[in-house]
């Protein structure tokens, strides 16, 4: 009986508390998740590697991606959460024109590179790739031998001259990834035939050996175990005194581990975008909220 | 239940989380029966009651433990984020203040074995008038500092914080009086310590209430104010766009 | 309490007679019967196929098989030098247009003195194939030395004999109803007693060319025509039909242009072939005036007729190859070009092989469109090169099917034989390829 009461009270005394964590924070934040009034936090750094500006990605008649601009931090790792279709891969995907590859698509707004406009039609698009390297969902090596995965790329650029030096280029990478003690007396056979794990970190490795930038990750664990996710995971901290890495994830835990700033999407979206620590802990978008505590849909 | 503890996709979080808040909001209703019981049986000088409420004590301890284990199993089944994570860790703390009140309330009932069971002299009633007073006032802020909780309101919370400075004032204003007791009668010295032990253990309630107001201010609002000052705190939970 | 509700529901339907499992139990064995008899109907209809190709191909194996085998008969023939090289000189031109069958008609008098008729000895002279004056001519140029001696030479039979001792000829019915005269067969039985016939293998089939005399006729000049027209088929229709394919997967627009071509792509695969024969004979042979009956002209049609196909294999091929593969490619860095060269391609070949070699195979087995361009044309001489008039395969054994003769009746089983043959090979070779080249990704 007593219960009872409460309860009633409680859903009146609900509704306030739910409007007042909405009005908390940065004031730009409205309720509903119909109106949308620009992204929540800082969207610009003071010196980033790369910089989306009002950009927005059309599939035919499908808006994608509407107006996003956020900032990549040099050597950082930044995460993109968010639900299924909002997006997030197909942002990513902008950063190294890889949309460039579906005909439907069309990308407006600016995207820098070190302060270049990479969709500035004098930029080409293989040398833009291989600044920004990528990792894709699905551990994707060549059906070829693990040395030649590595060699692959600089191969076609041209970045070593003579074997020596080529094999000095895929033992760093295979080292810098952590498969060089598990591959080293069998560089010749075939990279199909690693582990899930370690043909992700071939990935990572053949990305790597080109020396890029950026790294560009797709939801690199979703196909692995949690060990090998563990290990991935270990190694993207580890790159980043290198690289900036940009990672899509659809485990918010592994973005709150391994990134230092997480990005949320919603519907095409950038909802919001902070310092993973704080997103993790007090989000200031409802949306956000809702999708990080499991409350979505 | 609440906003709060609501709308999980997966429903059995959802009753995880109300279970937990059901949970303290048992608790604090226990520890406040405690403390109202611990100063009743002081006036009416009823040794049985007293007994009954230290007694009593062992119930708000074990479910101190269960509440304990709830956080551990949801943290560890769940994962909790953003809010409920916040909500989880308050609760954490919440109890843990709430346990403190219930030995506090337990102190006092002693109070009453101490005056009345045995060969000793009886009080003056006069040394006790203040305890009734501070006891309501300390549970009028741990009433509200749980329907803060309860309710998600930062405002109430602040009311609770508050109150505290009232509640300090009054606490010294009784040792003053309580002072000139001691000044009449030398050999009141005894009941004077046991009635000041008293006092302040109501005024550690208080304290505890005011901890648990702050712990929902960081639930709602997401920032830390334990260690802030009072502007600093009304200024966070008043910020509202 | 819904756990209660569930073992209540379970408890009603306990008291109403039948468990979820009876009514389960119930259908089970009608379901099984269904089953069962669809299967049984699935294996009578592979059964049915089996038993028609295994008809065909006894069928065709049994008429066929004989004519890997020549009936020889040994006669004694002295090279006469009056005959053949009355002035001695050896002279090359002489001596090779000499009077072989002359031999010939002396060595059968001397085997059988007794035929005296002049209409007999023209039977006798024709128990041997009057192919065999250019055997004999070819032991003479080859060493002239034998002139004036007597040697033992196996000649081929004539083809009536030759059905004769291979048992197609029934002795039994009256001399009017059959082919061969009961002298004849006196003859021939007189030969074998004295050992002197034999069946041996039929080497000329597979070397010499077409004749209007069954047991000179060969399918040399047939499969020579079918390698140079596949040749030109395959030199023309691969390239071009990958090329095609890798435009049109990889770097063709998608677009109302790029559909309309694929849909005629897939319609041209479905056009009667004989069309691509009647396009051949007026572009080809009217319009640029290239030979008639030539493998190049034949190439050139087959190439139109399997390009489709190769077409539609290869993009099938391109497409199976996985999208991951193009994007760890470009994602390196790779050019498009680089990314299909490299990766793509090299993927994609066994299915492009595969699908050539069906084509290929299909060239080999197709005929209309070859008799339009005059493939048709009765040639003996065995071709020399893709420009030179020929017949191929399968239009041989439409002609021979054409003929009264029953020695040809089972040369074009042996025709067949060796059709199916080779595309059995081919379709071996396509399954090798694929096994082979394929790789795991």
């Amino acid at each position: 009986m007593l219960t009872e009461i409460t309860t009633l009270n409680q859903r009146e005394a609900g509704a306030m508390g739910h409007s007042a964590i909405l009005r908390d924070g940065a004031n730009k934040v409205k309720p509903g998740a119909g109106e949308f009034a620009g992204t929540v936090g800082k969207i610009t750094l003071a010196d980033p590697r790369m910089s989306a500006r009002n950009v927005d990605v059309f599939y035919g008649d499908k808006h994608a991606i509407q107006n996003v601009s956020l900032d990549i931090g040099k050597n950082e790792v930044i995460s993109m959460i968010g639900p299924s279709g909002c997006g997030k891969s197909t942002f990513l995907r902008c950063f190294n024109r890889m949309n460039d590859t579906i005909d439907s698509c069309r990308v407006t707004g600016e995207i820098t590179l070190d302060g270049q406009d990479i969709y500035d039609k004098s930029k080409d698009v293989v040398p833009l790739r291989a600044q920004v390297g990528m990792v894709f969902q699905k551990p994707n090596p060549f059906p070829k031998s693990i040395y030649d995965n590595i060699a692959y790329g600089p191969r076609i650029h041209g970045l070593a001259e003579g074997r020596d030096e080529m094999d000095e280029i895929v033992e760093s990478s295979l080292r810098r990834a952590g498969l060089w003690k598990e591959v080293k007396d069998r560089l010749d056979q075939p990279g199909t035939g690693l582990s899930g794990g370690q043909q992700q970190r071939l990935c990572i490795a053949r990305a790597i050996a080109v020396s890029p930038e950026v790294i560009l990750m797709d939801e690199p664990c979703s196909a692995l175990d949690p060990i090998a996710t563990a290990i991935i995971e270990e190694l993207i901290d580890e790159l980043r005194e290198n690289f900036t890495i940009a990672i899509v994830t659809h485990s918010m835990q592994q973005a709150a581990r391994v990134s230092q700033r997480t990005a949320y999407f919603h519907l095409g979206r950038l909802i919001e975008v902070g310092n993973t620590d704080d997103i993790f802990t007090h989000p200031r978008h409802k949306l956000t909220e809702d999708y990080i505590t499991g409350r979505f849909g | 239940m609440n906003d709060m503890t609501d709308g999980h996709t997966v429903k059995s979080f959802n009753s995880d989380m109300n279970r937990l808040h059901q949970l303290v909001l048992r608790i604090s209703e226990l520890a406040r029966n405690q403390i109202t019981d611990a100063v009743q049986c002081l006036e009416d000088e009823d040794i049985s009651l007293a007994r009954e409420v230290i007694s009593k004590d062992q119930e708000i301890n074990a479910l101190d433990v269960k509440a304990d284990e709830e956080v551990i199993r949801i943290i560890a089944k769940r994962q909790p984020m953003a809010r409920d994570l916040r909500e989880i860790m308050t609760i954490n703390k919440i109890v843990a203040d709430i346990e403190r009140v219930g030995d506090l309330a337990r102190r006092v009932a002693r109070l009453t074995l101490h005056f009345y069971d045995g060969n000793n002299n009886p009080p003056n009633s006069h040394l006790l008038s203040d305890i009734p007073k501070i006891a309501a006032y300390a549970d009028l802020m741990l009433e509200k500092a749980v329907r803060a909780f309860d309710e998600l309101d930062p405002e109430l919370a602040l009311e609770v914080i508050k109150m505290d400075a009232d509640l300090n004032e009054e606490f010294r204003s009784s040792l003053r009086r309580l002072s000139t007791y001691l000044m009449e009668d030398a050999r009141s010295v005894g009941h004077v310590t046991d009635v000041v032990l008293g006092l302040r253990s109501l005024e550690r309630i208080g304290s505890h209430a005011k901890n648990i107001a702050r712990y929902v201010v960081f639930l709602v609002k997401g920032k830390d104010v334990r260690h802030e000052s009072l502007e600093v705190v009304s200024a966070e939970v008043l910020d509202k766009g | 309490m819904s756990c209660a509700n569930i073992v209540n529901s379970m408890n009603d339907s306990n008291t109403n007679g039948s468990t979820t499992v009876e009514k389960v139990n119930a259908s089970l064995k009608r379901r099984y019967a269904r089953e069962r008899r669809f299967r049984r109907m699935g294996l009578s209809a592979v059964m049915l196929g089996l038993a028609f190709v295994s008809l065909l191909f006894l069928s065709i194996i049994g008429n066929g098989y004989s004519a890997f085998q020549q009936t020889k008969v040994r006669l004694a023939i002295s090279f006469d030098e009056q005959l053949l090289d009355p002035s001695g000189e050896r002279n090359p031109k002489v001596l090779s247009s000499a009077d072989y069958n002359g031999l010939i008609k002396n060595a059968l008098r001397q085997a059988f003195p007794a035929v005296q008729s002049r209409q007999d000895k023209k039977e006798l002279y024709r128990l041997i194939s009057n192919g065999g004056s250019f055997r004999l001519r070819e032991m003479v140029l080859d060493d002239p030395a034998i002139i004036g001696t007597t040697r033992d030479v196996w000649l081929s039979a004539d083809d009536d004999i030759d059905m004769l001792v291979k048992g197609h000829i029934d002795r039994n019915l009256t001399e009017d109803d059959r082919r061969v005269k009961d002298s004849v067969i006196a003859w021939i039985d007189q030969l074998d007693q004295q050992g002197a016939v034999d069946l041996a293998f039929n080497a000329g089939f597979f070397t010499s060319g077409d004749s209007r005399e069954p047991e000179q006729a060969g399918i040399g000049g047939a499969i020579m025509g079918s390698i140079y027209t596949l040749l030109v088929t395959l030199v023309l229709s691969f390239p071009i039909g990958v090329a095609a394919a890798i435009y049109l997967e990889e770097f063709a627009p998608q677009n109302r242009w790029t559909d309309l071509i694929e849909v005629n792509i897939n319609n041209l695969a479905a056009v009667p072939s004989i069309v691509f024969g009647l396009l051949g004979l007026a572009v080809f042979i009217n319009f640029f005036g290239l030979p008639r009956s030539a493998p190049l002209v034949g190439g050139l049609v087959l190439t139109l007729m399997t390009l489709p196909t190769i077409i539609i294999a290869s993009r099938a091929a391109l497409k199976s190859v996985p999208p991951s593969i193009r994007e760890a490619a470009l994602g390196i860095g790779a050019s498009r070009m680089q990314m299909v060269f490299h990766h793509v391609m090299p993927l994609a070949m066994p299915g492009m092989l595969t699908g050539t070699i069906i084509g290929m195979a299909q060239a080999l087995g197709e005929s209309a469109p070859l008799l339009m361009i005059g493939m048709v044309a009765f040639i003996v001489d065995i071709p020399g090169g893709p420009l030179d008039p020929s017949t191929v395969l399968p239009v041989q054994i439409f002609l021979w099917a054409d003929s009264p003769e029953r020695a040809f009746v089972e040369r074009t089983s042996a025709a067949i034989m060796v059709l199916l043959g080779f595309l059995i090979v081919m379709n071996l070779l396509a399954v090798i390829l694929r096994k082979r080249f394929e790789r795991r990704w």
